[in-house]
């Protein structure tokens, strides 16, 4: 994901490679439930990567009002998912930088709002560096107990959850985001597609 | 399609066994979906939010195409339920989407849970004969395969959540309703 320098209207402005949809990862339509759960996340962080790719940092950090979600924000937001799942519940890790050191509780919405004054190649680069995090933690959690290996951080009331839950809850999380990405994408160039 | 609000929606159990974890996750969607179209007119249910031209009211008949079309069609072999059997797809291939404005809140309610009734019902009679490995009786149009029973479900899941997602947009630009 590197930045690259293209002229916009005679301005010469700082984004993103464009991600191709074409290079998403797809889940295999008959294979065993590790390959297709993993298919389906990389199949959304590459939809995500596309419903983002070709953006400037204004652009990226447009709403489609009344929503004030960006996907700028939304961007930074599921690479703190993607280390707060996989890497601090799954397997105990503490936040990397820069999510360590902020008072969540003071500011709950923080990565959304900051999103705006990183670059976008700070915001690819963040993102790219949470999901090979994300990656390990799932590599080591299969190799200890497969898709029953249980979170090393446990929910508040109802005992560890599995990875297999884990799992599924990111794919349904980024479909979600997705979804929302879709629309506001759709307002920002009129780019659509699934 | 029952009211239902966002409290009565049951989270999927955290270490449930491979079957009753997908099928958990579908139903929370599902019951996501009836939540964000849940006290709306037809007209609400037929407002868009530009430049987007999705609806709410055309996402429930999609979705009632779609569980007809992977269970009872893909899946199953047979043919989707009416009123989808008999609509010419070539000719109009986003004909749920825009005749949704012409029925009635409680129709689209009624289809909607009519699909996911025929759904269920396709998916706890092949559990009874085996596994989530059970191939498709319809294969893929573009590969040369079947689809496995598996795949079905998480395509679903998926299919369901980016849809919640084009929702909550939709509802809020409605109503102010928001949440996940």
């Amino acid at each position: 994901m590197s930045a690259t320098l293209v002229s916009v209207g005679g301005m010469t402005q700082s984004f993103d490679k464009a991600f191709d949809k074409d290079s998403r990862a797809e889940a295999p339509i008959r294979a065993e439930e590790v390959t297709a759960l993993r298919g389906f996340l990389d199949y959304h962080r590459d939809t995500l990567r596309w419903k983002c790719s070709g953006l400037t940092q204004e652009q990226l950090a447009q709403v489609h009002e009344p929503s004030t979600m960006t996907l700028g924000g939304m961007m930074k937001h599921l690479a703190l998912n993607e280390v707060g799942w996989f890497g601090q519940t799954l397997a105990g890790e503490p936040y990397p930088p820069p999510f360590d050191g902020i008072d969540w509780d003071a500011d709950p919405d923080w990565e959304w709002r900051t999103a705006r004054d990183d670059s976008p190649a700070d915001q690819w680069a963040l993102y790219d560096e949470c999901v090979r995090r994300a990656d390990a933690a799932i590599d080591q959690a299969l190799a200890r107990g497969g898709l029953d290996a249980e979170s090393v951080q446990q929910s508040s009331s109802q005992g560890a959850f599995s990875l297999r839950w884990i799992l599924l809850h990111m794919i349904e999380e980024y479909a979600r985001h997705n979804g929302q990405a879709d629309l506001i994408r759709e307002s920002i160039d009129g780019a659509t597609g699934e | 399609m029952s009211e239902t609000s966002a409290d009565l929606r049951v989270d999927p159990p955290l270490h449930g066994d491979e079957a009753s974890t997908l099928r958990s996750f579908l139903t929370f969607h599902r019951d996501t979906f009836r939540w964000k179209c849940s006290g709306l007119t037809a007209d609400q249910l037929a407002q868009p939010l530009p430049p987007s031209d999705m609806t709410l009211g055309g996402m429930m008949k999609h979705l009632a195409v779609v569980e007809s079309g992977w269970f009872e069609k893909t899946f199953a072999g047979g043919e989707r339920m009416p009123p989808f059997d008999v609509v010419d797809w070539d000719a109009d291939p986003d004909w749920e989407w825009h005749t949704a404005q012409d029925d009635t809140a409680e129709e689209l309610r009624a289809l909607f849970d009519e699909a996911v009734r025929r759904a269920d019902a396709v998916v706890d009679d092949a559990l009874t004969r085996g596994g989530l490995e059970q191939e498709s009786v319809r294969r893929s149009r573009h590969e040369d395969s079947t689809f496995s029973l598996r795949w079905i479900l998480v395509h679903m899941i998926e299919e369901y959540a980016r849809h919640n997602g084009h929702a909550d947009l939709i509802r809020e630009s409605i109503d102010g309703q928001t949440g996940e």
